[in-house]
């Protein structure tokens, strides 16, 4: 299976939301790295053929995916960034409502949501009205509407948002163990979400990728652009002002800065290894990571 | 019949269309109906400055008028009628005001208005009933047509129209069976008409948010992506719509049309509508009249239904939704009467904008130079409605979604 995009693009008016983007993608965890207006929901709706292309095409073992229909939607899971639900309903009939909507027959329908209520950590509220969940409990109940159909394609925005630690800890896991034989795209700007999990990760910045590769071939393009410098806690402002501070510390009397930049911010710098972090702070040098 | 049946049990699901649905059933058959026939409408008057002022004694007050005009049942003569008159006339010469409520007088007096204007006085505030002489009433049937013809020609109906309607008037049997008619010209004339009004409510309440709910609940985009698909999924939206309203006309209709056998029973089913309005031109009885007003009501609110699920899919706000499906309802009932004749003529083929009252009038539409009697147009224009709205609304659905 290989989902191919193919100089994609989409335009509203004369704003450019994804330009002319290409990807071979093929079985395995695939991650969306950007700011918020990167491009990545657009390009997920692309992908999910619920938003037509201005050009391009998303190709499916070469086949044009939104000529597939429904052979196309039945391998889909879709995890929208801001799941919809229907607050009258329990967990339960939500997930049955959306089985039905994805033609998944009754009687596998009754064991798979029983399955995912369990894998997703539901089973005990799965009578309880929408409305009475958490974020993080809606949230899960999204991840568990999109792997309904065992899907081959899961496509996920923003998955992680709202859950705690733990919570995140265990979709990771539950990631990582669907992704043999299934593509998996998922958007965040939760960086270690990705770091954890994606074999691949596209970094997108104004609809284009400007960076793509695995976590350690990311981390090298970074590498040589962190650095680290001790300086008198008066003087962090300052620091934070000028330079891309990725992280700050307390070490005895001093603080410990970690500056993202092209070159060494000061003679007393010392380079240190970068992390995907880093690269992402190199790349959205306004943008803060999670 | 799955995606059918998850979408039907979503709506049902709704608190606020149990309760609409609830209170539209309180509202049509307690209200409208037992507390109409029991109290307000038929109830023995008390205080004479409110219906709401009647005794609670409907039930009993049928029974005795029925009973009344059992005396002249049959066929209706120049004979029938003078024995009604003189016996009016002689139960308000013995003094008893509460006698006469019994006898049917609003539908006499306006038989006497409608057959004999020249026996009118206009300088009484006396009924006819009291004052004119039973001698005088002759030839009503002949007098019937003159009045049809008349009617027409201060209407400004002529030519083929005229014709037209004459035919239609020539079907309708004579000589007319006498039953008593308040029962029946109170569910046709009055309860019957506004049925589907109050069903047209809740249909916008509860069907206005089928398609911009899902805007709003952001789940739109979800369905999009599922295999069934958005067209699966918004024709059974459009299926549960047209069903909910069957429901909901079932759910009225049925108890609506008992508590009317209870009350007033089946008796004077066969008699023409002539005995309510005597010069409607329509060759119908009571009960094909009564049939074709539950039709009205009922494609009336299936066109109806049609729209406000149409308004739902342009929009992707519920509040908008409603507004739009209530303007729909009440615009064009304000603003026909303010149009000129032709035009209120295709206002009222907007379902839920005419009335099925129309059966006892004499408005005709002009199709393809052919006249045709508007309540025949009325009745099967909303389906025309329903089925258009279908497709456009399908397509407008995905394309709104996939904005």
């Amino acid at each position: 299976m290989v989902l191919s995009l193919d100089r994609l693009t989409k335009t509203f008016g004369s704003k450019i939301a994804v330009d002319h983007l290409s990807a071979t993608l093929q079985p395995g965890v695939y991650g969306l790295l950007g700011a918020n207006g990167a491009g990545k929901t657009t390009l997920m709706r692309m992908i999910c053929a619920i938003l037509e292309p201005s050009s391009g095409e998303v190709l499916l073992d070469g086949q044009n995916v939104s000529d597939m229909g429904a052979d196309y939607r039945d391998l889909l899971g879709y995890l929208p960034q801001d799941f919809g639900y229907y607050p009258s309903y329990t967990a339960k009939d939500y997930l049955e409502y959306i089985a039905v909507l994805k033609g998944i027959p009754r009687h596998a329908a009754t064991a798979k949501i029983k399955e995912l209520l369990n894998v997703v950590g539901l089973s005990e509220v799965s009578k309880k009205k929408i409305r009475t969940f958490s974020g993080g409990m809606k949230q899960r109940l999204g991840i568990a509407q999109a792997l309904l159909n065992d899907p081959k394609i899961l496509i996920l925005d923003e998955p992680t948002a709202g859950l705690d630690p733990k919570e995140r800890v265990r979709f990771r896991n539950l990631l990582s163990s669907l992704a043999n034989d299934r593509i998996v795209i998922l958007s965040t700007h939760i960086v270690s979400d990705v770091e954890a999990i994606a074999d691949i990760v596209f970094v997108m910045k104004q609809g284009n990728f400007v960076s793509q590769g695995s976590i350690r071939e990311l981390v090298k393009e970074a590498q040589g652009h962190v650095w680290e410098i001790a300086v008198n806690p008066s003087e962090t402002g300052r620091w934070e002002e000028q330079m891309t501070v990725a992280n700050l510390r307390r070490e005895d009397d001093k603080t410990i800065l970690r500056i993202i930049s092209e070159n060494s911010p000061s003679e007393s710098a010392t380079c240190v290894p970068a992390t995907l972090e880093d690269l992402y702070l190199y790349h959205f040098p306004t943008e803060r990571s999670e | 019949m799955e995606i059918f049946l998850a979408e039907h049990k979503k709506l049902w699901s709704k608190k606020y269309v149990r309760i609409s649905v609830l209170l539209c059933f309180v509202y049509m058959i307690i209200f409208a109906g037992i507390l109409q026939f029991q109290w307000f409408t038929f109830g023995s008057p008390k205080d004479v400055t409110s219906a709401f002022g009647n005794h609670f004694d409907g039930y009993e007050v049928i029974r005795e008028r029925q009973e009344y005009a059992e005396q002249f049942h049959g066929v209706l003569t120049d004979e029938t009628l003078s024995d009604m008159v003189s016996d009016y006339q002689s139960i308000e010469k013995n003094g008893s005001y509460d006698e006469t409520k019994k006898t049917d007088w609003s539908v006499k007096t306006s038989w006497l208005e409608t057959l004999f204007p020249e026996l009118k006085q206009s300088d009484t505030y006396l009924l006819m009933l009291s004052y004119v002489d039973p001698e005088k009433l002759t030839d009503i049937y002949e007098r019937r047509n003159k009045a049809i013809e008349a009617f027409m020609d201060a209407s400004g109906i002529e030519g083929d129209e005229k014709e037209y309607l004459l035919s239609m008037n020539e079907k309708v049997e004579i000589p007319f069976s006498y039953v008593w008619t308040e029962g029946w010209r109170t569910v046709l004339g009055d309860s019957l008409p506004d049925f589907g009004l109050m069903i047209a409510i809740v249909l916008v309440v509860c069907l206005a948010p089928m398609f911009s709910g899902e805007w709003q609940t952001k789940t739109g985009a979800m369905i999009l992506t599922m295999k069934q698909g958005w067209r699966k999924d918004a024709l059974a939206k459009l299926a549960v719509g047209f069903s909910f309203t069957i429901e909901i006309f079932l759910l009225i209709a049925i108890p609506n049309i008992i508590v009317q056998m209870v009350y007033l029973g089946a008796s004077g089913w066969d008699a023409p509508i002539q005995c309510i309005k005597m010069i409607a031109i329509a060759p119908m009885n009571m009960v094909q009249a009564e049939i074709y007003e539950y039709l009205f009501a009922l494609f009336g609110t299936l066109g109806f239904a049609g729209l406000v699920m149409l308004i739902s899919s342009l929009s992707k706000n519920d509040l908008l939704s409603i507004v739009g499906g209530f303007a729909l309802l009440f615009v064009p009932m304000v603003i026909s009467e303010y149009l000129p004749y032709t035009l209120q003529l295709i206002v009222s083929l907007i379902p839920m904008a005419g009335s099925s009252a129309d059966i006892f009038r004499m408005n005709t539409l002009n199709i393809f130079g052919k006249a045709v009697w508007l309540p025949y147009v009325e009745l099967w224009t909303p389906l025309i409605f329903m089925i258009a709205c279908i497709p456009v609304t399908v397509s407008r659905w995905a394309k709104i979604q996939k904005s």
